[in-house]
């Protein structure tokens, strides 16, 4: 088991004035946010508001159109990928995050062993023993080390989930990234899953940055909460004190209300 | 009136657009198969399925078109009494246009229906942007690999359909149709030299690269909102414009060499 990582002041992500439009639409608009080193943090905002459109800027999958993202210091938003200088920085970067995508992402021609070792293989100098020690701790972390044989077209919707999260702590990575973890799992899977965040926080230390509009999932993981509706941050900050002063969208959010400052298109 | 002729200038735009993608990821595939070592296991793993895939495919289409060139030539050379050219044209014939090509096409079918479905599912569960996410640079992981591996495939693929094909034409000639099998030999070893083959092979290696690009583009620029309907459509075109592609290059290139 890996040692807590050591914590220090700089935050992992720093957003600043970032927005980000597709023709005239307008998905992010003037984002400011911190987000501190080790902590759970969970994005809320109904569907098509821009937080998976977030998080792809924070690894710089997508730039923003104006504003900064800093991660752990580095301006993920200056780098373009095509040039030669920027892609080494930014795959720096993008070597501090694991991700679990919505559906898993799971290579679909690999077992689960080789899906948890591909990042091993690729970004450690780790022998084939040690990296197989590695796989059998994460998958038994995330409770499917009986699959480690199995194909992903074998394995059910949870399970591709929790194969596809083991790969995302694969490397230790400073910060994980869900998008929408619960999604598609019935409540005592994504409750299961949602323990496993925690327990993986306790005892590893990472930063998450969870992508959700799973109100129970946020009340339950997250220490920071952050709501986006229409394209702005609406409201950001510790979780006790967000839910303290209860704005009005969270509220619309959390009682499910139709009528209130988020407008459904 | 203006309706149809808007709809014909933006499908005008949509392929003038695809064109320009297209010759940018030509430029971007060039660049990563020539500066960059593709992993070896994944090229073993896209030459193993395109070469080794490929070969009972090949072997069947290949002996029954050979079989089929001597029946052909035969009932044509009859005519004129000069049935004992038909080891000069089955071998001719079929080693410097018609195997190649038939290699070209029917595995390059095969194989660019795999390359684009499988790049395109990976595309729309987000399997490459899992690759991006993990610091790896998809051109020189998927597209590399399977570049060389399709290109350095096709080739042997031509030169196997020539063995396949002549074998097929001199078993047609000698056991159903009579001919006397020194003559088709004699016939062959004089008409076909290792010009001919190294031509067929060299078609095999322009036209595998071709095969591959296409098909690895139609796949790779699928969206992921396109859904499973991309997964056809890119599959469809990396057939089609893979075939229409092999048959006027193969033009081309016998101008070239024989012209």
């Amino acid at each position: 088991m890996s040692a807590p990582k050591q914590r220090d002041d700089t935050p992992a992500v720093v957003l600043e004035n970032v927005s980000k439009s597709f023709g005239s639409h307008t998905v992010l608009d003037g984002v400011n946010l911190t987000i501190p080193r080790g902590t759970i943090c969970v994005m809320l905002g109904p569907s098509g508001t821009g937080k998976s459109v977030l998080l792809r800027c924070l690894v710089g999958l997508l730039r923003p159109d104006t504003g900064r993202v800093l991660v752990f210091g580095e301006n993920v938003a200056e780098l373009d990928e095509k040039r030669a200088r920027d892609r080494d920085r930014l795959f720096a970067v993008r070597r501090r995050f694991g991700m679990l995508f919505q559906d898993g992402a799971l290579f679909d021609d690999m077992s689960v062993f080789d899906n948890v070792a591909f990042p091993m293989r690729l970004h450690t100098k780790m022998r084939e023993d040690e990296i197989r020690e590695k796989v059998r701790d994460r998958l038994a972390r995330v409770g499917v080390a009986h699959a480690e044989d199995k194909f992903p077209s074998e394995l059910s919707g949870g399970m591709r989930k929790r194969v596809a999260f083991a790969r995302a702590i694969a490397i230790d990575p400073d910060i994980v990234l869900c998008d929408e973890p619960s999604s598609g799992l019935d409540p005592v899977m994504s409750a299961t899953l949602d323990e496993l965040i925690l327990e993986l926080h306790r005892t590893l230390g990472m930063t998450f940055i969870i992508i959700s509009h799973d109100t129970a999932e946020a009340r339950m993981v997250a220490q920071y909460i952050g709501m986006l509706a229409n394209g702005k941050l609406v409201t950001f900050g510790p979780a006790d004190q967000v839910f303290a002063e209860n704005h009005p969208a969270l509220e619309q959010f959390f009682t499910r209300q139709t009528v209130g400052p988020i407008k459904v298109v | 009136m203006s309706g149809p002729d808007e709809g014909l200038i933006a499908s005008v735009e949509r392929s003038l657009t695809k064109l320009v993608d297209f010759v940018r990821f030509v430029g971007l595939a060039l660049r990563v198969q020539f500066t960059r070592v593709p992993p070896r296991d994944v090229f073993i793993t896209q030459f193993v399925d395109a070469g080794w895939g490929s070969l009972a495919l090949l072997t069947m289409l290949t002996a029954f078109a050979g079989l089929n060139l001597s029946v052909q030539s035969y009932a044509s050379f009859e005519r004129f009494g000069g049935q004992d050219l038909l080891g000069m044209f089955a071998g001719v014939g079929g080693v410097r246009e018609l195997y190649p090509v038939m290699a070209a096409v029917v595995c390059g079918a095969r194989i660019g229906a795999n390359l684009a479905a499988s790049l395109a599912n990976m595309r729309i569960s987000e399997q490459i942007e899992a690759l991006e996410v993990m610091a790896v640079d998809p051109l020189d992981y998927l597209i590399s690999p399977r570049l060389w591996a399709v290109t350095l495939a096709l080739p042997l693929l031509c030169g196997y359909a020539d063995v396949v094909g002549i074998a097929a034409s001199y078993a047609g000639a000698v056991y159903q149709l009579d001919l006397d099998a020194g003559s088709f030999m004699t016939q062959i070893q004089e008409q076909v030299g290792l010009v001919d083959i190294g031509a067929g092979m060299l078609k095999g290696l322009i036209m595998g690269w071709l095969v591959a690009v296409i098909a690895c583009f139609h796949g790779y620029s699928v969206s992921k909102r396109d859904g499973a309907d991309g997964v056809g459509i890119s599959t469809n075109l990396a057939i089609v414009h893979g075939a229409v592609t092999c048959i006027v290059v193969n033009l081309f290139l016998s101008w070239l060499i024989y012209g």
